[in-house]
């Protein structure tokens, strides 16, 4: 069976290659015969990765022990879920999983019925192509899924307990997802530039696989924010670890291409730096996949260290850095834009700024991530870049983005007048003061969290004050009521309102890690059965501490009733899971979470012989808000995502604007 | 308003690298185990911090927390407690690079970057903003402040625009 899947896998990249010249043949040639061809060899490579991919499920689900990935990602004892999920547990299943998605991604990007755009597919599915054989030639060089022992195992060395949790369900599927959608987009820019075609059309059609890579890329972050928070027992939810700082880097350049397009689509505007994002994303997001793959970096979600594979990778980013590099170069001046400009104060100048913080951001982050390396080529010493650089550098950048995210709100394009600046940030200027005033009174002395949570409050207020001007405005002119004029004006410009919708989660998000990193108190402490903990509001009354074994583990587990201001709510039991197949002890964590906090119980050790159990308990503030964030951040990221129904243009009078 | 807007870009540079400042190193102020278990990253190989070790039982953390609460109990400052760590574990220790000499290239180059780049965002800004500003034969004024109706209208505008253009 494994030889089928391999075969398969050959098939598929002599399809790949095919695919690549006839699309470039069709494209030159503007052959309709070789078009069709070549858009029957996408479907032979989708066909094949997805049959290669059904292959490698198939053996995972029959505990096919045979196959080396199989015996070492799964066992018998695991359910049908994590059977399946296992797929991207480990290095060649996950770039198996990611050559899939391309081929199926790209099968839906050249198929999907355009109206503009049309011209740029034979060469952007060829680059497409091109990147999907350069999987395939690593899954049957370097990275082969279906590797075979020379012997049937008898059981399966099993899935890392740690990855035995619903994140593992999403968490890499999302991020995977991301970097892979992320091809699509780079792969018209690239087409754009080859054929010179440098218009608006390769940015509509890119927009919104820009936009649902981005949606992947962010909530798989969140997705693996939630799982650590919930299953590594240390309180904690990102941990500047550089493969998660991988996945962020690319998440951010997107985001500031998201928002520069809107400057080309309007204004004509920064052609050559919105093809240089766009490639500046797709590398990075290769970069991430790199990073997990290469061992040149320490990381808890290294994948593999494998110097040959971190090799190809590293050619092929400087092989796409340097074309596209030349490209821009040869095309510059089909690239250089009639930028005007009417005042220094207006959207466009908010929207610059945005672009440059968002892209600092990522530097910052991404110096901090290499820098150990950079040390240690320049000084010789090991030293190591962790979550107090991280939190010290960007804070004070992330801050300017959202404060900007408010500002930019209110201005608006080509031109604003300090009167008018003042009369419409008086609000939000005022509910950011009243914020403060409120936090200080209640209790806030940390500064660094009043100045957060006033601009917070700033940009909610400029984001409400606008969806009520809008919201007026419509009532005024068209007469409907306010609530039927407010959905008008959201659906009216969908990308637009969604994307207000994102800033708000954003806010979600920042008050989330405000509160539990700046007001988290924990207290570690033993306790005998019948001994009690006081934390912030909460007792806790160590009751027992019982042992039972499962299928694959024995399970320690300890009971805690818990008090919140005297009044009985309910028992946490905090365990720790050891299984047969697996060395290290695995820590459950307890969590009783509300809206307003998060109360985390982690059982540490116990005594065998006297009963003296110890326990670290954390009182964690606002945790749910990130996760709330989260879901609007969706919401947001999905109504901007909503097809644009166009309308036919009507007829316009003189003098309306 | 050349001078006004001039005195204002100082001003965000300046707020922006005070920023830096701003937002003190946790080290100074670290006192208690639980804050000192974040300046230090755990030597199992784990790459993270103290407090943040994934692994359930950790020899390395066990080791090195038992040091830390040792030196806490014996009064020991927070910087000598960092010194010992730097002694016995070597630079790498430390969960960020100590601010001085090479490593303050980590510190300040985001910083660096960042100035600069809005340097060249506002030399680029003055010239489109020249170029927007030359006079056009029979254009007519651009208003100079919006009144309600105005902005009605620009919004029925935009909204229009995107429903017939697509997004902008």
């Amino acid at each position: 069976m494994a030889d089928f899947g391999y075969i398969s896998l050959v098939l598929a990249l002599v399809a790949a290659v095919y695919a690549v010249f006839a699309f470039v043949f069709a494209g030159r040639g503007k052959n309709p015969v070789l078009a069709h061809s070549a858009r029957n060899s996408l479907l032979v490579v989708g066909g094949l990765v997805t049959l290669a991919v059904g292959i490698m499920l198939f053996a995972l689900l029959t505990h096919n022990f045979r196959i080396e990935y199989v015996a070492q990602y799964t066992s018998s004892d695991l359910s049908w879920n994590y059977l399946l999920s296992a797929i991207w547990a480990g290095n060649s299943g996950s770039l198996l999983f990611w050559a899939w998605l391309l081929a199926i991604f790209s099968l839906i990007a050249v198929l999907q019925k355009r109206d503009t755009g049309r011209e740029l597919v034979p060469y952007a599915a060829a680059t497409l192509m091109f990147i999907e054989a350069f999987f395939l030639v690593l899954l049957l060089t370097v990275a082969n899924p279906f590797k075979e022992l020379s012997f049937t195992p008898a059981e399966g060395y099993g899935l890392n307990p740690l990855l035995e949790n619903p994140g593992m369900l999403f968490h890499p599927p999302s991020l995977l997802a991301g970097y892979v959608t992320f091809t699509i987009p780079f792969a018209f820019a690239f087409a754009a530039l080859l054929m010179r075609r440098l218009g608006d059309e390769w940015l509509m059609v890119i927009r919104r696989w820009t936009l649902l890579a981005w949606l992947f890329l962010g909530i798989g972050n969140l997705i693996g924010a939630w799982w650590a928070y919930v299953e590594l027992g240390w309180g904690g939810y990102w941990a500047w670890d550089p493969v998660e700082n991988a996945s962020f880097v690319p998440w951010l350049v997107a985001t500031a291409f998201l928002h520069s397009i809107m400057m080309q689509r309007r204004r004509g505007m920064l052609k050559v730096w919105n093809i240089s994002l766009i490639t500046l994303t797709f590398v990075l997001a290769i970069l991430g996949t790199f990073l997990t793959r290469s061992g040149v970096l320490s990381s808890v979600h290294t994948f593999a260290a494998d110097p040959v594979l971190g090799t190809m990778f590293l050619s092929f980013i400087g092989a796409v850095v340097i074309t596209s590099a030349a490209l821009v170069y040869y095309r510059y001046p089909d690239l250089r834009s009639e930028s005007e400009m009417e005042s220094l104060l207006s959207r466009e100048s908010t929207f610059l700024l945005n672009n440059l913080l968002l892209v600092g951001a990522a530097f910052a982050v991404l110096l901090g991530t290499f820098f150990p390396i950079i040390s240690e080529a320049v000084r010789g010493v090991k030293i190591s870049v962790g979550p107090p650089f991280f939190n010290q550098v960007n804070t004070p950048i992330f801050l300017a983005i959202i404060l900007l995210a408010g500002i930019c709100t209110l201005i608006g394009w080509r031109r604003a007048s300090a009167k008018n600046l003042l009369r419409h940030f008086l609000a939000p200027g005022v509910a950011a003061v009243l914020a403060a005033a409120v936090l200080f009174v209640a209790g806030l002395r940390q500064w660094p969290a009043i100045v957060a949570l006033a601009i917070c409050a700033f940009v909610v207020a400029t984001i409400f004050y606008e969806w009520f001007r809008g919201t007026r405005a419509r009532h005024r002119m068209r007469g409907h009521n306010y609530l039927k004029s407010f959905g008008g004006l959201i659906m009216s410009n969908r990308p637009r309102y969604g994307g207000y919708i994102v800033h708000l989660a954003i806010i979600l998000i920042t008050i989330g890690i405000v509160g539990s990193s700046l007001y988290d108190v924990e207290k570690e402490t033993t306790l005998m059965p019948n001994d009690s903990l006081t934390i912030n509001n909460y007792v806790l009354t160590y009751d027992s501490l019982d042992s039972y074994d499962t299928l694959s583990k024995t399970v320690v587990s300890a009971s805690l009733d818990v008090y919140n201001r005297g009044k009985f709510i309910g028992t946490v039991t905090p365990e720790k899971y050891f299984h047969r197949n697996y060395e290290q002890a695995v820590t459950e964590v307890a969590i009783r979470s509300s809206l307003l906090e998060d109360l985390y119980v982690i059982l540490i050790g116990w005594d065998e012989s006297g009963g003296a159990t110890a326990f670290k308990v954390m009182v964690k503030p606002l945790v749910n808000w990130i996760w709330l964030g989260g879901i609007v951040l969706v919401v947001g990221g999905l109504l901007a995502f909503w097809p644009e129904g166009r309308t036919a243009p009507a007829p316009r009078k003189e003098g309306t604007d | 308003m050349t001078t006004i807007t001039g005195y204002r870009t100082i001003l965000c540079i300046v707020l922006l690298v005070t920023g830096l400042t701003l937002f003190p190193a946790a080290a100074a102020r670290a006192a208690t185990l639980s804050e000192l278990a974040k300046e230090f990253i755990c030597q199992c190989g784990c790459t993270l911090v103290l407090d943040s070790c994934t692994h359930a039982e950790c020899h390395s953390k066990t080791q090195m927390t038992a040091l830390l609460q040792q030196k806490i109990d014996e009064g020991l400052p927070p910087a000598e407690i960092t010194a010992l760590f730097v002694r016995q574990y070597g630079e790498q220790v430390l969960a960020s690079p100590p601010k001085k000499g090479f490593n303050l290239t980590a510190w300040l180059l985001p910083f660096a970057a960042i100035l600069a780049g809005a340097a060249l965002v506002y030399v680029m800004l003055r010239k489109w903003v020249r170029q927007g500003n030359r006079p056009q034969p029979g254009a007519a004024a651009p208003p100079t402040a919006e009144t309600d109706d105005p902005y009605a209208r620009r919004l029925e505008r935009e909204l229009r625009d995107f429903g017939e253009k697509g997004f902008r």
